[in-house]
C-alpha cells in the first residue's frame, strides 16, 4: 500500500517535470524503478512505456486541438518508428540485464551532458506562441528529405524500444532542421508519434510479461495528473532551475546504475 | 499538401486519444482504490484492463485515421496508415522472445 502511494507520487513528479521541462518521464522512471523498487531493468523499461503512452495521449490531444500536428507527416514517419521500436523490443528479449543497465547508464550520462552543453535548454524555443483563442499562424511549408527523416525515425524508434523512452530529442531537430517543418509543428508531431512508437514496443514487452500492471497502473495515474497540471503551469514557471535539478538527478541515477553494474560484474 | 488544415480530422483523432487517456485513468484509479480495500484478483484484473486500454489507444487512433483517409480518397496516406497498423499488429502477434 505504501509502495502504491509512492508509485503514484513518483508518476506525478515525472509527469509534472516532463510537462514543465520536456525531459520525458521514461528517462527517469526506468532507472528509479530499477534501482529503488527492485524491478529488473527489462520490466522497468516495459512498465515505464505505459507511462510514456499515457503522457503522449494526454498531451497530443491538446496539440491536435490547436491544429499544430501534421498527421500526414506523423503517420509517414511512424512507419519507421513503429518498425524500429517493434524490432528492437523483440531483440531486447535476448539482451542480458547488465548490458541493458550499462546502455541505460550511458544514455542518461549522454543526455545530461547534452543538456548541460546547451546551457540548460531542453526544448528549442517556439518561434511563434499560441494566440489567445489557441489558434496559431503556421507558415506554409512542405516537408522535404523524407529518406533522411525516415532513417532518423527508425533510429528514434529503435531507441524507444530499447530504453523505453519517447525519442523526442531526435525527432524534433530532424523534422525542424532537415525536413523544413516549423518547430511548433515538429514538437506537436513528435509528441503525436510517441504514442504509436511506444505502443509498438510495449505490445512486445507485454506479450513477454515485461509489463508489471500493479506498478504500471499507479504510475500511469500519477503521470496523467502530473502532466495535465504541468501543462497548465508551463507558462508561469521559470524552468531553468528545475532542468539543472533534473540533470543532477540524471547524473546520480547514471552513477548509481554504473555502481550497481560494477558490483554485478566484480 | 501537408499544411492542409482539417479541423474535423484533428478533432476526431484528438477525441480518440482523450477518450483513451481519461478512460484509462479512471479504470486504473478504480483498480487502485480497490487495491487499498481488498487484495487479490479483482483489483489486478481492473489494472490489467487499464493497461490494455492504454496499449490499444494508439492502435485505435491509427485505425480511425486510416478510415478517415480512405473516406477522403487520400489513398496514399490511407495505405500509409494501414502499413503502420500492420506493423503494430505484427508486434502484438509475434511478441515472443521468452527467457
Amino acid at each position: 500500500m505504501l509502495t502504491t502511494a509512492l508509485l503514484v507520487f513518483l508518476g506525478f513528479c515525472a509527469g509534472l517535470l516532463g510537462a514543465l521541462t520536456g525531459i520525458g518521464g521514461g528517462v527517469l522512471l526506468t532507472p528509479i524503478l530499477a534501482l529503488h523498487f527492485g524491478v529488473p531493468i527489462r520490466q522497468a523499461i516495459g512498465t515505464s512505456l505505459v507511462a510514456v503512452i499515457t503522457t503522449s495521449a494526454a498531451s497530443s490531444s491538446v496539440h491536435l486541438q490547436r491544429h499544430t500536428t501534421d498527421i500526414r507527416l506523423g503517420m509517414t514517419l511512424e512507419l519507421a518508428t513503429a518498425l524500429g521500436a517493434a524490432v528492437m523490443a523483440y531483440l531486447v528479449g535476448y539482451f542480458n540485464r547488465n548490458a541493458l543497465e550499462g546502455l541505460f547508464a550511458a544514455f542518461l550520462l549522454y543526455s545530461a551532458i547534452m543538456i548541460l552543453s546547451r546551457g540548460g535548454k531542453v526544448k528549442d524555443e517556439d518561434e511563434s506562441s499560441p494566440g489567445i483563442n489557441g489558434e496559431v499562424a503556421i507558415p506554409p511549408y512542405e516537408p522535404k528529405r523524407y529518406p533522411l527523416g525516415l532513417g532518423a525515425s527508425l533510429v528514434a524508434g529503435a531507441l524507444s524500444g530499447l530504453l523505453g523512452i519517447g525519442g523526442g530529442p531526435i525527432k524534433v531537430p530532424v523534422m525542424f532542421i532537415f525536413m523544413g517543418v516549423p518547430l511548433m509543428v515538429a514538437t506537436a508531431t513528435s509528441n503525436f508519434m510517441i504514442g504509436v512508437t511506444a505502443a509498438a514496443s510495449a505490445m512486445v514487452y507485454y506479450r513477454r510479461g515485461d509489463i508489471l500492471v500493479h506498478i504500471a497502473a499507479p504510475l500511469a495515474v500519477g503521470v496523467f495528473v502530473g502532466s495535465l497540471l504541468g501543462a497548465r503551469l508551463t507558462p508561469r514557471i521559470h524552468t531553468k532551475i528545475i532542468v539543472y535539478l533534473l540533470v543532477a538527478v540524471m547524473f546520480y541515477l547514471a552513477g548509481h546504475l554504473g555502481l550497481h553494474l560494477l558490483r554485478e560484474l566484480l | 499538401m501537408s499544411q492542409l488544415r482539417e479541423p474535423a480530422f484533428d478533432r476526431a483523432v484528438a477525441l480518440v486519444l482523450r477518450t483513451g487517456a481519461f478512460g484509462c485513468f479512471f479504470i486504473m484509479l478504480a483498480g487502485l482504490i480497490d487495491s487499498f480495500f481488498m487484495n487479490g484478483r479483482i483489483p489486478a484484473d481492473i489494472e490489467r484492463a487499464g493497461v490494455l486500454l492504454m496499449l490499444a489507444t494508439p492502435v485505435v487512433r491509427v485505425i480511425v485515421a486510416c478510415f478517415l483517409f480512405f473516406r477522403e480518397k487520400d489513398y496514399r496516406y490511407g495505405w500509409t496508415s494501414l502499413g503502420v497498423l500492420v506493423i503494430l499488429l505484427l508486434g502484438a502477434v509475434f511478441g515472443i522472445g521468452e527467457h
